[in-house]
């Protein structure tokens, strides 16, 4: 696998430098005009023209940092993504890199020093505004890529400081149980298919049970243990809470929002069901069928179409008692703030939020489009689609404002101060899974977390 | 700092050049080793202390702001806080009150037994020091999956196995009764060959012609070991366990990749705290800070040891 990915890499480093080299010395224009045909057939037709830059064409070379973490598919996409802008016109030329841990080099590098564009956790995002790593794209992408963007990635992107958008997704992400039907119903289990329907966790409780009651080793659930929750249940976990009514900040404080009566209720609910959990230390508990569902994120689609079929059904989280809510939110692309080329830079983030490059890498990922118009034709995500409980989800997000009965998408904590809520609340969530007291457990977070805002001063931008 | 060349003492003082030319050599011996300590220790010490006196947080545009005691303050006295600390050193003194006799005893029970003229010996000591040349966060991958909570679990399904399933599925490393003791289980098997090499090598640096002494004077085996074999050792056994404890102290990796200190704390140790508050909460000074109390205790604590074990120093 190393091997592979090496080999991909390499050759399309090759390939880089074979377009640079060609455009720099300006050989014969047959030869150039020759590669761009055959690429653009490659790649099928895509309108380059609308690129708007308010003066002159932007130029150069720019450099573009990409998640090097991200599967084969989707290293792939993007390295076509590069391959299909570089052919797309003469005068801007990208250069792809594949950062590894890429939050932490972000975080570890100089604004001038990092890649003109950037990819990067999109909950990261006010972290990294915050510590002056990303420029607004407002007034540099086009306005018709920022309107494109849905309604829930747009919220995630928006920086509270100054309300102004910073990323833009390719792809956005969302929650949600996946059932066996045939378990289900040979347990006599009925299930709910739409939000309004979602099980509440007296009635998840009893699907349980009846399941169990027909099961070898009662563990008839999956959440994705083996993923390690003290850090994945902030994502995966958190619904619950914001279910339950409650956000992790409320009027800029935890203790009283995160540790509320309604919030200890949920988390107390969540742990209740670690007897009903399979641990998944193979991870295929679900695609064995040793369980009849799965706590988890769209991204396992395709593996649990391929073992079910069609016994495969899409259920709502449970609703805690203000509405069934879910997570949203990923991987998203800037401008880094000491880029000194941001005009070429926001020239290819347009050329990406385009409908080829977004619905490959969609096609590659099955991560819900982030885009209006990749959505809005998804065989999985428009309406109608396998995975449509998912985009009806994201097109109701809750943005930054109170999880209310109204909106279902909810992102996390759109604040600088994630990287300290996410350690503490992951730690919380962890805790009170293994039989700890969910009361002292978020109460505990809670008060880091406030005392780490007032000792950064709130994270108020100056 | 004991084992440097010391030059030899002069009290008459009637061979100044000599003893000058001494003194330069030890110098230039000692230039390397004071250079790399005063680079690698000393002054990434010093910062240390400025940082757990100052607010520094990572990836913040906030400048350094002077923050006093108030980091000690919270990891040593405040009531809401202050509980995180103690419960890692309980665990980190817990770790090596139970993992260095047993490691050390059963690194020396093994060294007597791969101390044999047998055919193949070189095979079997391979064997028991392999897990020594894998990197820790290979060998707690791979107990992952040895300590997984269901009945795949190489452990569960061996328990299931040899008790005829009346002994149910344990959950190693989510299970606070658990966590510390499947920690410490992995540690000793990762760690005993390392050990049992150096304590190997000390037991061939003891002359044959010592046993073969006892045994004209009808000492047995018992009596061989325990008045041959274990003063003949008694260095090598003091350097094991002070190594021991120091490697006790710095438990990280395995936390790290197994637990995350999880579950309630069972397993969160002091190094495991310096690094996820600097590195996970991005909070530097805490980070520091618990550095600065840990190498106060670590310290007090190998002064102690080593007043206790003295290494006898002559050589014979």
């Amino acid at each position: 696998m190393l091997t592979a990915s090496r080999h991909t890499a390499a050759g399309h480093h090759t390939q880089g430098d074979y377009h640079m080299h060609v455009t720099r010395r300006r050989i014969t224009i047959a030869a150039m005009a020759g590669a761009l045909a055959l690429t653009l057939a490659a790649c099928g037709s895509d309108d380059s023209s609308s690129s708007s830059t308010p003066e002159g064409p932007a130029t150069g070379e720019i450099s573009v940092w990409v998640h090097g973490g991200a599967t084969e598919a989707e290293k792939k996409a993007a390295q076509d993504a590069v391959k299909a802008f570089n052919t797309s016109q003469g005068d801007i030329t990208a250069k792809l890199q594949f950062i590894p841990d890429q939050q932490k080099v972000i975080g570890a590098t100089d604004p001038a020093e990092l890649g003109d564009v950037v990819e990067a956790d999109g909950e990261a995002m006010s972290s990294n505004v915050y510590a002056g790593k990303l420029q607004t794209l407002e007034g540099l992408v086009s306005q018709e890529t920022l309107d494109n963007q849905n309604t829930s990635v747009a919220a995630q992107n928006t920086y509270g400081g100054d309300g102004k958008r910073y990323m833009v997704s390719m792809f956005d992400s969302g929650l949600a149980l996946y059932g066996n039907k045939q378990l289900l119903d040979a347990a006599g289990v009925k299930y709910p298919t739409t939000w309004d329907e979602a099980w509440t966790p007296e009635e998840f409780t009893a699907a349980l049970e009846a399941l169990a009651a027909k099961d070898a080793d009662k563990k008839v659930l999956d959440v994705k243990e083996n993923y390690g929750l003290s850090s994945y249940s902030t994502y995966a976990m958190l619904p619950i809470i914001n279910s339950a009514g409650h956000l992790v900040l409320e009027d800029e404080k935890s203790e009283g929002a995160l540790d509320a009566p309604e919030s200890v209720a949920a988390l107390t609910s969540l742990a209740s069901w670690k007897k009903f959990t399979d641990a998944n230390a193979d991870d295929k508990a679900f695609v064995t069928k040793r369980v009849a569902l799965s706590w988890v994120g769209h991204w396992v689609y395709n593996d649990y179409k391929k073992a079910l079929g069609a016994n495969l059904v899409v259920i709502p989280l449970p609703d805690f008692g203000a509405g069934a809510k879910t997570g949203q939110g990923s991987l998203a692309w800037g401008i880094s703030k000491g880029s000194d080329n941001p005009r070429a830079a926001a020239v290819f983030l347009d050329f990406l939020m385009k409908d080829p490059q977004v619905k490959a890498m969609t096609d590659a990922n099955g991560a819900p489009p982030g885009t209006k118009s990749v959505m809005a034709t998804s065989k999985l995500y428009a309406p109608g689609g396998a995975l449509e409980l998912y985009s009806t989800a994201l097109q109701n997000s809750c943005g930054d404002g109170e999880p209310t009965e109204d909106c279902i998408a909810v992102p996390r904590t759109i604040s600088a101060g994630w990287p300290t809520i996410n350690a503490k609340l992951g730690e919380a969530i962890a805790n009170a899974w293994n039989g700890a007291d969910p009361q002292a457990e978020l109460t505990k977070a809670a008060k880091a977390i406030d005392q780490d805002f007032a000792d950064n001063d709130g994270y108020a931008v100056k | 700092m004991s084992t440097l060349p010391v030059p030899p003492e002069t009290t008459d003082d009637t061979r100044p050049v000599a003893t000058r030319r001494d003194t330069r050599a030890a110098l230039m011996f000692v230039t390397p080793a004071v250079l790399g300590l005063i680079v690698f220790v000393l002054i990434p010490f010093i910062v240390a202390g400025w940082l757990s006196l100052h607010r520094v947080n990572l990836n913040s545009p906030l400048p350094a702001k002077w923050f006093g005691f108030e980091q000690y303050q919270r990891i040593l006295f405040d009531a809401d806080t202050r509980g995180d600390f103690y419960r890692a050193l309980l665990n980190n003194f817990t770790f090596a009150v139970i993992v260095v006799p047993l490691q050390t005893g059963l690194a020396l029970a093994l060294a007597l037994l791969l101390n044999r003229p047998l055919r193949g010996m070189a095979l079997f000591r391979t064997f028991f020091f392999m897990p020594v040349v894998f990197p820790m966060a290979l060998v707690a991958v791979m107990w992952r999956l040895i300590y997984a909570r269901d009945d795949i679990g190489l452990f569960n399904s061996a328990l299931n196995a040899v008790s005829f399933g009346q002994l149910g599925p344990v959950d190693w490393l989510g299970d606070p009764k658990f966590a510390l003791a499947s920690i410490i289980l992995m540690s000793i098997w990762q760690g005993v060959g390392f050990q049992m090499i150096i304590i190997l090598a000390g037991l061939q640096g003891i002359p044959g012609t010592l046993y073969e002494a006892a045994s004209i004077d009808k000492a047995g085996r018992w009596a061989q070991f325990r008045h041959v074999t274990v003063p003949g050792l008694r260095n090598t056994l003091v350097f094991v366990s002070l190594v021991t404890t120091i490697f006790a102290f710095r438990l990280f990796d395995q936390v790290y990749i197994l637990t995350k200190g999880g579950p309630d704390n069972t397993t969160t140790t002091v190094m495991y705290q310096a690094v996820s508050s600097a590195f996970d909460t991005g909070n530097v000074g805490k980070g520091a800070a618990i550095t600065m109390v840990f190498v106060v205790i670590v310290v007090a604590i190998t002064v102690i040891q080593r007043m206790v074990l003295k290494e006898e120093r002559e050589i014979s």
